[in-house]
């Protein structure tokens, strides 16, 4: 299963909300939110494309300006098939 | 409970992302033995012209895992969401891995040794019957430096014709351009370190946010460090860019080239010019006018010194008079209040100005004269070759700067911002290529309009396509694809996967890609990034370079490499980084790179890079107490421009009332060939729609989500409506992605082009809209 580590930059006012929302959803785990309104977070799915899915999504909750990824994890991906 | 090794890796995960955010955590033990048997190796990211350094880990010859290099001075550890794909964009389940013939309407696989000798024989057979410009090749700003420089001087200095493109034709052009015309010298005087120390950041029809996330990351950064720093937007569409915008100004398409001249006309009006910079650094000059728009096939446009009046500073303040505020609001849309309140922020001494521009300036009928413009509002204010002070054009592509404009693929260059129309230049390249300099023509080639439109003419023979997809790209697409399909032109494409082009080529190969083989990106900032071979390609397929040079010794023209097979990549930089000494573009070693996470050159006799250009503060160039020197411009003075006003070359009317305007978004890059294998994204995305403003799409009756019939004077299409989705355009524009190949959105879009860049302008076209 693959694992990434993402930071979320956040409109400063809006992150602790933003951290309750990513909190809820199956597969993030909210890991620490910044003075500055960035959030740190781990993913995990089953497959990439769920994880680039997962991921995408977070783009959309109202008040994240960015996501970008730190470190992406997949191997042991033998239960991947394309 | 024990912990697993999934949660080591998901412990390593969480401190990479604290590291890059600036909070030290430390790594658990156990972390290192979960991450056993991976080795890790330094890379540019394969997409975007930023050049993020990434971390690539492979563990039994796989890639099992990526990192945001926290060496890297680029994006600091970060990565934007095309990081996922960093690996997806190699493992697709239909990579090509064998060489494909065309039989009839199947593609039969063949041995190399088979594509390559009937590539060979039709190129011989084109050549001896017509010469060597009916045969050409097309390649890309996703090439590394060495396959840039492998075609370049197979072509040029082998083939004999300048028959040679980069996909950058339809992005930098214009950019290089007003670069050459401007300063002398290709590619920006100031770096990215520019996003972290100014205080004023003008986006001139920038989706930064989604086009340049990790520099717009950057930009933010600094932002909420420092009060005083303000984002302005300029643009003709409300993007994620704007949200975190300070001001949006909206813009008609085509408004830039009338407001910002209205600009300069305050600037003038009041004084709030720099006299001593200007007196000390710039000429003032008026070129050609009443330019054609490209439309007909042949039309020659070109600026001769004879066509260029020079003119004196009082000459240029007296014709910049017409273009008053309220003059540049009827044309942009921008108020005229607007138009005097930027000026005065280009003219406040206090602030530090960076302008950013990318695809709204230089995909633009007139992208070079509103580059020009950009530039003037630099010189005239003294606002350049300081930090945090600078004009930047963000390029697209990861080597557009490193491989098409360095190496120098385009259609009238040569290395190092030489020409082929330039003797001594010609004399200069056959020396270091060991070759006659007769053999390079002195002929600018045909710039890629004109060689795909000379494949319908059927005055091409042959094209080989390496790395880009011009079949999906460019504009007016379904002439050029009917002529492909009519079998008028014998067609190679190199490439990872199938794609728009490949299928209507006669002979298809497969490449390898980035870290299956060794290579050189350069990016937007001057920065020369290595890497090297990290696993191998599948299958049969074959490094670029390789490929042509198999080529070229079926041509008879081997002895152009000489290099061995294991000294290839050091040997060939060796001789490429001879062009470069001297000429203010200095390479490093090849060694050196191997070390850095990059040099952004001149690279200067200590190994050291430079961050900003023509000044004494950095630049190895100028003696110290020199200030600025624009020392590859002639005199050392550089040029402000005259550059009226003209109008887009088709507008909305009654027939067609909407503008289109077509563009890119985060999660799809490009034609979608390498991000386009992830499904699941896919759905998320769901394909190409159309946006429109929710004013227009109520008046003709249009709801989300929608069927809407997009039609143009070239073609019609349907697509999903997008309202209130990410993006809104302004009132009367419409607004599409070109990533999605189902839908041939160029097929829409005019092939009307900048005459002085040849690069077209995808940004404006006429359209109708109707609920499908």
């Amino acid at each position: 299963m693959p694992v990434s580590g993402i930071v979320l930059t956040c409109v400063a006012a809006s992150a602790d909300d933003v951290a309750l929302q990513l909190a809820a959803v199956n597969g993030i785990e909210v890991h620490g939110v910044l003075p500055d309104g960035r959030i740190v977070a781990v993913v995990e799915a089953d497959t990439v494309d769920e994880e680039v899915a997962l991921v995408t999504g977070l783009q959309e909750i109202e008040g994240v300006v960015s996501v970008q990824l730190a470190y992406h994890n997949f191997d042991d991906l033998e239960a991947e098939r394309h | 409970m024990g912990l697993t090794r999934r949660d080591f890796i998901k412990a390593s995960a969480a401190a990479a992302a604290f590291a890059a955010v600036g909070v030290p955590v430390l790594r658990p033990e156990g972390v290192d033995a979960a991450e056993a048997g991976i080795s890790w190796g330094k890379a540019p990211c394969r997409y975007c012209g930023v050049g993020c350094c990434v971390l690539v880990g492979v563990k039994g010859g796989k890639i099992v895992a990526t990192k945001g290099d926290p060496a890297g001075p680029v994006n600091k550890g970060l990565n934007c969401i095309k990081g996922y794909f960093l690996s997806k964009a190699l493992y697709g389940k239909d990579r090509l891995t064998k060489p494909l013939i065309r039989k009839g309407n199947r593609m039969v696989e063949a041995s190399w040794d088979e594509a390559l000798d009937l590539i060979a024989t039709k190129y011989q057979q084109a050549i001896a019957a017509h010469g060597p410009d009916s045969v050409a090749m097309y390649g890309s700003g996703q090439w590394t430096v060495h396959e840039g420089y492998t075609a370049s001087k197979l072509m040029k200095g082998g083939i004999g014709t300048n028959n040679l493109e980069p996909n950058a034709r339809l992005c930098m052009a214009s950019a290089v351009v007003a670069f050459m015309n401007t300063f002398g010298s290709d590619e920006p005087m100031g770096c990215y370190d520019d996003l972290d120390l100014g205080d004023t950041y003008i986006l001139w029809g920038a989706n930064m946010a989604e086009a340049h996330p990790v520099l717009f990351s950057r930009l933010i950064d600094n932002k909420l460090k420092h009060p005083k720093v303000r984002l302005i937007d300029v643009a003709t569409r409300k993007t994620r860019t704007t949200k975190m915008a300070d001001q949006y100004i909206a813009m008609r398409p085509h408004g830039d080239l009338a407001a910002i001249n209205a600009m300069i006309h305050v600037i003038l009006r009041d004084k709030l010019y720099d006299e001593a910079f200007i007196k000390q650094h710039v000429n003032f000059k008026r070129g050609k006018e009443n330019a054609p728009y490209g439309l007909k096939d042949k039309e020659v446009f070109n600026e001769t010194p004879a066509d260029i009046k020079n003119l004196t500073f009082d000459e240029y303040k007296e014709l910049m008079k017409q273009f008053t505020p309220q003059w540049g609001e009827k044309i942009s849309g921008i108020p005229a209040a607007k138009i005097e309140e930027l000026a005065r922020i280009y003219g406040d001494k206090s602030r530090k100005v960076t302008s950013l521009w990318t695809m709204g300036v230089n995909q633009h009928s007139r992208g070079v004269w509103v580059n020009n413009l950009i530039y003037n509002l630099h010189l005239l204010t003294g606002k350049i070759c300081k930090p945090g002070e600078n004009p930047l054009s963000l390029t697209g592509q990861p080597s557009a700067c490193g491989t098409a404009r360095e190496v120098g693929t385009f259609a009238h260059r040569l290395p190092a911002d030489m020409v082929v129309m330039n003797e001594a230049h010609r004399k200069k390249t056959a020396g270091i290529w060991g070759i006659n300099p007769d053999k390079i023509s002195s002929k600018v080639g045909l710039h890629t309009m004109e060689m795909f439109r000379a494949i319908d003419r059927n005055e091409l023979k042959c094209i080989w396509i390496q790395c880009t997809n011009p079949f999906q790209s460019l504009p007016n697409v379904s002439r050029l694809r009917k002529a492909a399909e009519a079998r008028k032109a014998f067609i190679v494409v190199s490439d990872i996967y199938p794609t728009k082009s490949t299928e209507v080529a006669d002979v298809i190969l497969p490449s390898a890609s980035w870290v299956e083989k060794e290579g050189v990106f350069g990016n937007t900032e001057r920065r020369t990034q290595h890497w090297f071979k990290m696993i191998e390609p599948p299958g049969q397929a074959r490094e670029d370079s390789w490929q042509l040079i198999q080529f070229a010794k079926r041509m008879g023209l081997g002895h152009l490499f000489p290099y061995s097979e294991k000294g290839f990549h050091k040997e060939m930089w060796e001789e490429y980084r001879r062009f470069t000494i001297g000429a203010g573009k200095d390479l490093a070693p090849y060694e050196a790179y191997a070390k850095v996470r990059g040099l952004r050159w001149p690279v200067k006799p200590d190994g050291k890079e430079t961050r900003w250009r023509y000044t004494d503060a950095d630049d190895p160039y100028l003696k110290k107490g020199e200030g600025i020197k624009f020392y590859k411009a002639p005199g050392n003075r550089v040029n402000v421009w005259f550059r009226p006003y003209e109008p887009p070359a088709e507008s909305p009317d009654r027939e067609y009332p909407f503008w289109f305007c077509t563009g890119r978004l985060l999660e799809h890059w490009h034609t979608g060939t390498m991000t386009g294998r992830v499904p699941e994204l896919r759905r998320a995305v769901s394909g190409a729609t159309i946006e429109m403003h929710p004013e227009d799409a109520k008046r003709l009756g249009i709801r989300n989500r929608d069927p809407v019939r997009i039609t143009s004077r070239r073609g019609s299409i349907v697509l999903p409506a997008e309202i209130n989705g990410r993006s809104t355009p302004e009132k009367g524009s419409v607004f599409s992605t070109f990533f999605d190949e189902t839908k041939l959105i160029n097929e829409l879009c005019i092939d009307a082009f900048d005459p002085l860049s040849k690069e077209p302008d995808f940004k404006k076209c006429a359209v109708k809209v109707r609920k499908a």
